[in-house]
């Protein structure tokens, strides 16, 4: 992850407040009353100086972890940690949009994408000192394609129809699958895929899931453990096989991280503002103005490799069956206003299930646009007569209907508090059950809850989410969907897949209407004025390139 | 004595089992087992994969196999597997536990003393008007939820003033603030009940006697009042340990302290299963358990507990 994405990409946003930053150290030297670091903040302010070596950062997650297992690393908590501590095979350059060679040197897929081949990097060892060769790699791509059943650890998800891979050579693994994924490669890139050494790998699920016993590859190496209270990072001595075209290529500027929970978000700002913390992720959108006002930075990191935010369509009611009723939901949402109200400039409002910057995107934002007179025209057309009491009904039934989603989302309550509103105008009663985790555990499995917000990790493509019968997102396995996740793997990568998602999109979002698209995943951190840190296309801090102007 | 101590701890022993018993029942009550439920978590489940968990977990036998099994082992002391970490439950626990002992264990005892010296002073006060304003506090810091003043103290110690860590720090205050919030909390039901009881002591005959006599008035409170008033009180501090507990689990999170409470929180949050039935069954031990042991204390303060235990009935209120 040590390459930079650039600044446009991870849209250091807004430029104001850097400006505000830049006038406040200036002030503040220019006066005199500027002691040791807030000095050289003016000398040399983050984000446009040269880098600094050395310094601790202390960063704010929002939960603990105590679940380190790589396979199982599907969330931001684990994914933002392990980052710094597993390399992987590829790198995804959000500026370049394109995989780009690491700890393999080199790589291809044949014509049908059923083989790919990965040459090894030389000289590369973990931090236990064993050393990454092919050998290592290949017992890494087993257990994320097989899984190992004796360890209860379960295959990865992305890495579908992996059948096995084989040493050629002195440097090269061979892969082979059951059936095409040209997804495959982009998996790779995934820090579910993070490589760990060969005895990590022999500890069963509990054993992987205890981060003191993980062994990487990666720019940190951990260093110790206050259980759900912090986890200490440090750098690696001697690390140099950074991805192809990172600004640094060697050892991390920072000594060590430290990592800390900060699991009230009211203090989140304020953790930032009092230089308790150099960076804190989850920032509130109500925040952000007051940080940046403060002299301190905003950081949106988008996320390219995760599906827009959704409410994604589940039909087990029956009332949400007919694609017509969705697709009045779809134009019956003001994405405009929800961004006006309760989001910030810190958020793209979506144009597709992807986002904006994701490989293949395409904008359907004419399709999105609000309007509630076809709405309603729609909703007639399916048969639900508005009621006495303003609420549609058809065959005796209202149409009431459900939304479930995980707290995690600093906005997803509010964003579904003005859908609801929104609905009402059109007829359809809307019960926000948005942010309620104990409701989520019952809802989660079962189809006839209408709508789950979410927002997923796409690395093995649409497919994976979308696709299998008992997927939870959708509880919904639609043929004519699934024949073009079977397209889409098959597709050589380029035009022809282009063509595919392009396809895919279009049913998703406005002939199927099974997501209802909300706005571009973005997680917007907060960054103390000293701290220079950029961010990987999955949202991830780059720590290996992060430094501190005071050091 | 004996069969008073007998009794008692039967009845808290079956207590537990009951509530262990309800806890499983509960668990089959979810639309889906454990291990299903915490594997959907991922979108896509792969049915293979949850037939080999539950194999592994045991869910897969019959219910009435089930529930001896896990009694069985809950008797050799195995609680089962925590779903997200694989570690034992009684290990994630108990890696926990101290910090929130000491958390819970301090906040109690300056509950008590809170409440001591509230009670104490709106006994003794000089003024009849400061009397009756030390005598609203108490519904005052009940009516204080623990997160709010946590969360002003922090804005204000931490970031305001920059006095005190948001993260705990092993600095004084960072234990301080903590306790004196949930202690706040806690001591409210305690300082109620004490200073009602007290009040009936003092309405009693005897106090006029003592009055007679010339006795001061502290003497009075701390030699007479307090001893006959403390009955009740001790009875409220067995029934705060919940409070306590719930207390502690949202102090936790608040000032981003390790402890049960972050546990608590994840294994809701992740639905790991066998770890909040671990938790329940814990949390009910510790309630019953303190509970006893204010029934084996209360003979010592009023020993006609015990007369009327050896009578094979308990305490009438009429009689």
């Amino acid at each position: 992850m040590p390459a930079h994405p650039s600044p446009s990409r991870t849209r250091r946003s807004p430029a104001a407040p850097r400006l505000a930053a830049l006038l406040a150290a200036a002030a503040l030297a220019l006066g005199g009353c500027g002691s040791g670091p807030e000095t050289a903040a003016a000398n040399s302010p983050a984000g446009t100086g040269e880098p600094v070596s050395g310094g601790t950062l202390v960063y704010a997650e929002v939960t603990p972890i105590n679940n380190w297992q790589t396979q199982a690393a599907r969330f931001y908590e684990k994914a933002n940690v392990l980052n710094s501590v597993l390399d992987r095979l590829t790198y995804f350059d959000p500026e370049k949009g394109e995989l780009v060679p690491w700890i393999a040197s080199a790589f291809s897929a044949n014509a049908d994408s059923t083989e790919f081949t990965f040459t090894i990097r030389p000289d590369v060892s973990f931090s236990d000192g064993s050393p990454l060769d092919a050998a290592a790699v290949k017992a890494n791509l087993d257990s994320f394609g097989l899984g190992v059943p004796a360890a209860q650890i379960q295959p990865n998800v992305d890495f579908a129809r992996y059948k096995t891979a084989e040493v050629i050579g002195a440097d090269q693994v061979k892969v082979t699958l059951e059936a095409p994924n040209s997804n495959f490669l982009r998996a790779t890139s995934s820090v579910t895929a993070g490589l760990v050494s060969p005895a990590t790998l022999q500890k069963d699920a509990a054993g992987q899931s205890a981060i003191s016993s993980i062994s990487g590859s990666g720019p940190f190496v951990y260093e110790s453990e206050k259980p759900d209270e912090e986890v200490v990072l440090v750098k690696r001595d001697g690390y140099a096989w950074a991805p192809d075209g990172a600004d640094n290529p060697g050892e991390a500027h920072l000594d060590s991280v430290v990592i800390k929970y900060l699991p009230e978000v009211a203090h989140r700002a304020g953790a930032v503002q009092s230089g308790q913390v150099d960076l804190v992720r989850g920032l509130q959108p109500v925040d952000e103005a007051a940080l940046a006002a403060s002299g301190n930075q905003v950081l949106a990191a988008d996320g390219v490799d995760l599906t827009v935010n959704m409410a994604a369509v589940r039909t087990g009611s029956g009332k949400l069956g007919d694609p017509t009723v969705r697709q009045a939901l779809q134009v019956g949402i003001d994405r405009q206003s929800i961004k006006d109200t309760v989001l910030s400039e810190s958020y793209t409002l979506a144009a597709s299930v992807l986002n904006h910057q994701a490989p293949g995107f395409v904008d359907l934002s004419t399709d999105l646009a609000y309007d509630p007179e076809k709405a309603r025209q729609l909703l007639d057309d399916a048969g639900w007569k508005e009621g006495s009491d303003g609420i549609r009904e058809k065959d005796g039934e209202k149409l009431e209907i459900t939304v479930t989603s995980s707290n995690n989302s600093v906005v997803i309550k509010p964003a579904f508090e003005l859908i609801e509103q929104q609905w009402r105008q059109i007829g359809v009663k809307l019960n926000n059950r948005a942010g309620d985790n104990t409701f989520l555990t019952t809802a989660m499995p079962d189809p006839n809850v209408e709508f789950f917000g979410t927002r997923q990790f796409i690395y093995g493509g649409l497919g994976p989410i979308f696709e299998p019968a008992n997927n939870t997102m959708t509880h919904t396995s639609d043929p004519e969907l699934n024949a073009l996740f079977a397209a889409e793997r098959a597709a050589a990568p380029g035009p022809e897949r282009d063509e595919v998602l392009a396809a895919e999109q279009q049913a998703l979002v406005v002939d199927k209407a099974f997501s209802l698209v909300l706005w571009d995943e973005v997680q917007v951190y907060g960054a103390h004025r000293n701290t220079h840190i950029e961010f990987t296309s999955g949202t991830a801090p780059i720590f290996q390139g992060a430094w501190k102007v005071d050091g | 004595m004996a069969r008073y101590l007998v009794h008692r701890i039967g009845q808290a022993l079956l207590v537990v089992w009951l509530a262990y018993t309800l806890i499983f029942l509960a668990v089959q009550l979810l639309p889906s087992d454990p291990v299903t439920i915490f594997l959907t978590s991922d979108s896509a489940v792969d049915q293979a994969a949850i037939d080999t968990m539950k194999r592994q977990y045991g869910y897969d036998q019959p219910l009435l196999i089930q529930y001896l099994q896990q009694l069985a082992a809950l008797l050799r002391g195995d609680v089962g597997y925590s779903l997200t970490s694989g570690e034992p439950v009684t290990e994630r626990i108990g890696g926990a536990i101290g910090s929130t002992l000491a958390l819970a264990g301090s906040a109690l005892v300056t509950a008590a003393v809170i409440a001591l010296a509230v009670v104490a002073a709106a006994a003794l006060a000089p003024s009849p008007v400061l009397r009756r304003a030390l005598a609203n506090l108490p519904p005052l810091f009940s009516a204080v939820p623990v997160f709010w003043l946590g969360l002003v103290l922090l804005e204000l110690l931490s970031i305001r003033l920059g006095l005190l860590s948001l993260f705990p720090d092993g600095s004084f205050l960072s234990l301080a603030v903590p306790v004196l919030v949930l202690a706040v909390h806690v001591s409210a039901p305690m300082a109620q009940v004490l200073l009602k009881s007290v009040e009936q002591v003092y309405r009693q005959p005897f106090i006029d006697v003592l009055r007679a006599k010339g006795a001061s008035p502290a003497w009075i409170f701390y030699r007479h009042v307090l001893k006959n008033a403390a009955g009740p009180a001790m009875t409220i501090l067995g029934i705060t340990v919940g409070t306590l507990f719930a207390g502690s689990v949202i102090t936790e999170t608040v000032f981003a302290r390790a402890g049960l409470g972050s546990v608590v929180l994840q294994a809701v949050t992740t639905q790991d299963v066998p770890l909040v039935q671990g938790l329940v069954l814990l949390t009910a031990t510790v309630f019953v358990a303190v509970n006893l042991l204010v029934d084996l204390l209360h003979p010592l303060l009023d020993p006609r507990i015990l007369k009327d235990s050896r009578q094979g009935s308990a305490p009438a209120l009429v009689s």
